[in-house]
């Protein structure tokens, strides 16, 4: 048995692995998904057919695949997993995700993986450290007040009127508001502006604690479909997870009971993520579905209308959508944005 | 020297806990841990650690133990060397050698690890892999009194021949030759190259028997497997036993008269039918066909 | 000693075990996850702990994944990723060999 990496993307390889990994099951091989692989390595018997395999996006292992004569004991498996480890440990991840099949949740946790949330169709798991218990010993606000502790999960790219009214009936219903700020790099504005800006915005919101969402809440690593253009099938059992992880563990560590999330008249991914919420948290965690707040003209205030506008250089048009702070920034740095959105537009901000 | 058997030497990955761990259980006469080929960059620290851990904490009987160290023109190489010569191992093994100068850089290395901590005796062999090596191959076996044998590393050897290995071997005659004619002439073991395809095991056994009847003490194994075909390649017959049974009863005739000539038969018994006796005889009681009375033990 | 970057040595295989070790703040804390730990978790983790207090470390959190390591590979696994998080593999503390 031999070992080699290789780049799926490279045609010699992309046939032998896809076909390897449709015959075991395996599917969903869209453009973004493809492009999120930093490596596979592929194990081949001494005729060069394949026995393994196993990539990884990021600090997520994925297409991991056995072949069916060389699954007993689990000896390849441990082999296939540890390989990726070391592979992602020398890219400096020692914190690692995996989705899988729930009927291989236990060969997961066989290697030192953690269960951090499931569904009748998938599961995700976790290795390495920090943990989930470090992320939330991290974040846990010492409150000592009593009543209700609401969350409001926000990518807020950027920080808008509309984002400020979610967090006000949150705020004014709540003894305590977490109010995760989504982190991750794909977005046009990077999570430290994002979340200086939510900052900004909320100050004077005083039971209100502006946290970072890590990689537990609505994050590339977990929710990779949130941010790519993947299968719809793919990003409802993600959206889907992303619930459980959030019921099964943020919720209960954090004392949270209630969620409250902006209706979604325009996208699609948030309208299902929404909808998602709304399958799992219940009865657990109340979901508070709030209407989107309006502009002076009558639309929904909406992030990707702010973006337009920043491209087209008509921030005087949204002024009334921003609060001052955003407001701020966008002018002081609208030439930087709109490099940032003519060298990314590909990704889609 | 010190004479030992040497039939066979098997490799064992030095980063792999399994197979260092079970490397003792298996008979061979040497042990071969590597930190070269089998241990990826990223793991050559980690692979160092595990082989100096085992060696001092495992008991691997009557084993010689021999570590293939990183190149002298690698990063790795002198950690390695201090590493071993540490733990105590009994003979450095040397890759890629080209020049009897490598190997002095290699013995320079171990004289200053033996006095940093205090050890001595480390010993060497040299890895012939390349057609200078091959051409140089008296030079390097004579190149130090530390040496103990020149293994022949085909894989890299054909490559640089611009050839590849087939099944007859006429690829690697000259330097099968060569290696052996070298390391004889400067009094030390020759080790023929590994045979990696597990599935031919008429070919293994056919390239042994060709390579005992060349001359050479043994050969590299990859493989635990392929120890008891090399012994069984290696047994000498129920004849050569019996006349080297006569051969120690005449020595020893010789020490109770107290006279310098051995003979046998009326005849003079000369040192290189000496010596053949012995290997024999060594060889008969390694494969349990005598006791170390001399007593032949019946199937 | 400080610990510069997390690290990590050994594999998921059998007879191996994973060691990742990162900056800590309260002593050693390892967090062990091995099917015989029951039976032989203090020991593993004695040899973790007096493995990287020779190395100088004595503020590290660990994760240790054992899949039936003997003593010395445990031995070998944390000496080699402690030597990793101190940034030290190319420079061994032959002492503490």
């Amino acid at each position: 048995m031999e070992v080699k990496e290789v780049d799926v993307k490279n045609r010699r390889y992309r046939h032998l692995w896809q076909q390897f990994l449709e015959s075991n099951g395996i599917t969903g091989f869209s453009a973004a998904d493809l492009e999120a692989i930093d490596t596979t390595s592929l194990w081949l018997d001494e005729e060069g057919e394949v026995i393994a395999t196993g990539s990884l996006a990021g600090h997520v292992l994925k297409y991991l695949a056995i072949d069916e004569n060389h699954r007993q004991a689990g000896t390849t498996f441990n082999i296939v997993v540890s390989h990726l480890t070391e592979l992602a440990a020398q890219r400096g991840h020692y914190h690692l995700f995996v989705f899988t099949k729930p009927e291989y949740e236990a060969s997961f946790q066989h290697v030192g993986f953690q269960l951090l949330a499931h569904t009748p169709q998938a599961s995700l798991l976790e290795t390495g450290m920090p943990t989930i218990k470090d992320y939330l010993n991290q974040i846990k606000h010492s409150s000592t007040e009593t009543g209700t502790i609401s969350a409001i999960v926000m990518n807020a790219n950027p920080f808008t009127k509309g984002h400020r009214y979610l967090v006000e009936q949150a705020s004014r219903n709540s003894a305590l508001v977490y109010l995760f700020v989504v982190s991750n790099d794909v977005s046009l504005f990077k999570t430290t502006e994002r979340k200086e800006l939510v900052e900004a915005g909320v100050k004077d919101l005083s039971n209100v604690v502006v946290v970072d969402g890590g990689d537990y809440q609505i994050s590339p690593a977990t929710f990779p479909a949130y941010f790519l253009k993947s299968d719809q099938e793919i990003g409802d059992y993600q959206a889907h997870l992303d619930a459980q992880l959030f019921k099964q563990q943020i919720a209960p560590a954090l004392g949270i009971t209630d969620r409250y999330v902006g209706s979604e008249p325009h996208s699609k991914t948030t309208e299902n993520y929404n909808q998602a919420l709304a399958e799992v948290l219940p009865p657990t965690v109340t979901l508070h579905v709030i209407p989107r707040c309006q502009s002076n003209n009558g639309d929904v205030i909406s992030a990707t209308r702010i973006r337009q506008a920043i491209k087209e250089g008509r921030l005087e048009d949204v002024k009334c959508d921003l609060p001052t702070s955003t407001f701020a920034f966008l002018k002081a740095n609208l030439p930087i944005l709109q490099a940032r959105l003519t060298t990314h537009q590909q990704k889609g901000f | 020297m010190e004479e030992r058997l040497r039939r066979t030497m098997m490799f064992v990955p030095g980063n792999n806990p399994a197979m260092v761990k079970d490397a003792g259980i298996y008979g061979a006469d040497s042990i071969m841990f590597d930190l070269e080929d089998s241990v990826s960059l990223s793991q050559k620290d980690a692979a160092r650690v595990l082989v100096y851990e085992a060696l001092k904490s495992q008991d691997y009987g009557d084993a010689e133990l021999v570590v293939r160290v990183n190149g002298v023109d690698t990063p790795y190489f002198k950690n390695d060397v201090f590493a071993m010569v540490k733990a105590g191992i009994d003979v450095v093994r040397l890759p890629k050698v080209e020049s009897a100068q490598m190997m002095l850089d290699l013995v320079k290395v171990i004289e200053e690890a033996e006095a940093k901590f205090g050890v001595t005796g480390t010993k060497v062999m040299a890895a012939i892999e390349s057609a200078r090596g091959v051409v140089k191959a008296l030079e390097i076996a004579e190149s130090t009194d530390r040496m103990i044998g020149l293994a022949l590393s085909a894989e890299d050897y054909t490559t640089d021949m611009k050839t590849h290995r087939y099944p007859d071997g006429a690829e690697l005659e000259f330097a099968r030759n060569m290696i052996l004619h070298a390391a004889r002439a400067a009094g030390i073991a020759a080790f023929d190259t590994v045979f990696t395809n597990m599935n031919d095991v008429e070919g293994f056994k056919r390239e042994t028997e060709h390579i005992h009847e060349l001359g050479f003490d043994g050969k590299s194994l990859v493989n635990p497997r392929q120890i008891e075909w090399v012994n069984d390649v290696y047994q000498p017959t129920k004849k050569e036993i019996e006349n080297a049974l006569d051969v120690e009863a005449a020595i020893e005739e010789a020490h109770r008269n107290g006279s310098g000539v051995i003979s046998m038969n009326g005849q003079m018994v000369d040192r290189p039918v000496v010596l053949r006796a012995q290997r024999v005889l060594r060889l008969a009681k390694a494969s349990n066909l005598i006791t170390e009375e001399g007593e032949f033990i019946e199937e | 000693m400080e610990i510069k970057t997390t690290a990590m040595a050994g594999t998921l295989e059998s007879s191996d075990i994973q060691i990742t070790i990162s900056a800590g703040q309260d002593g050693i804390n390892i967090d062990l996850d091995s099917s015989v730990a029951s039976l032989y978790g203090d020991q593993i983790k004695k040899v973790i702990t007096d493995t990287l207090v020779a190395t100088g470390i004595t503020n590290a959190n660990v994760k240790a994944i054992d899949k039936g390591a003997l003593d010395c590979v445990v031995k070998a696994r944390a000496l080699a990723a402690a030597q990793r998080a101190l940034e030290t593999s190319d420079q061994p503390a032959w002492e503490v060999f």
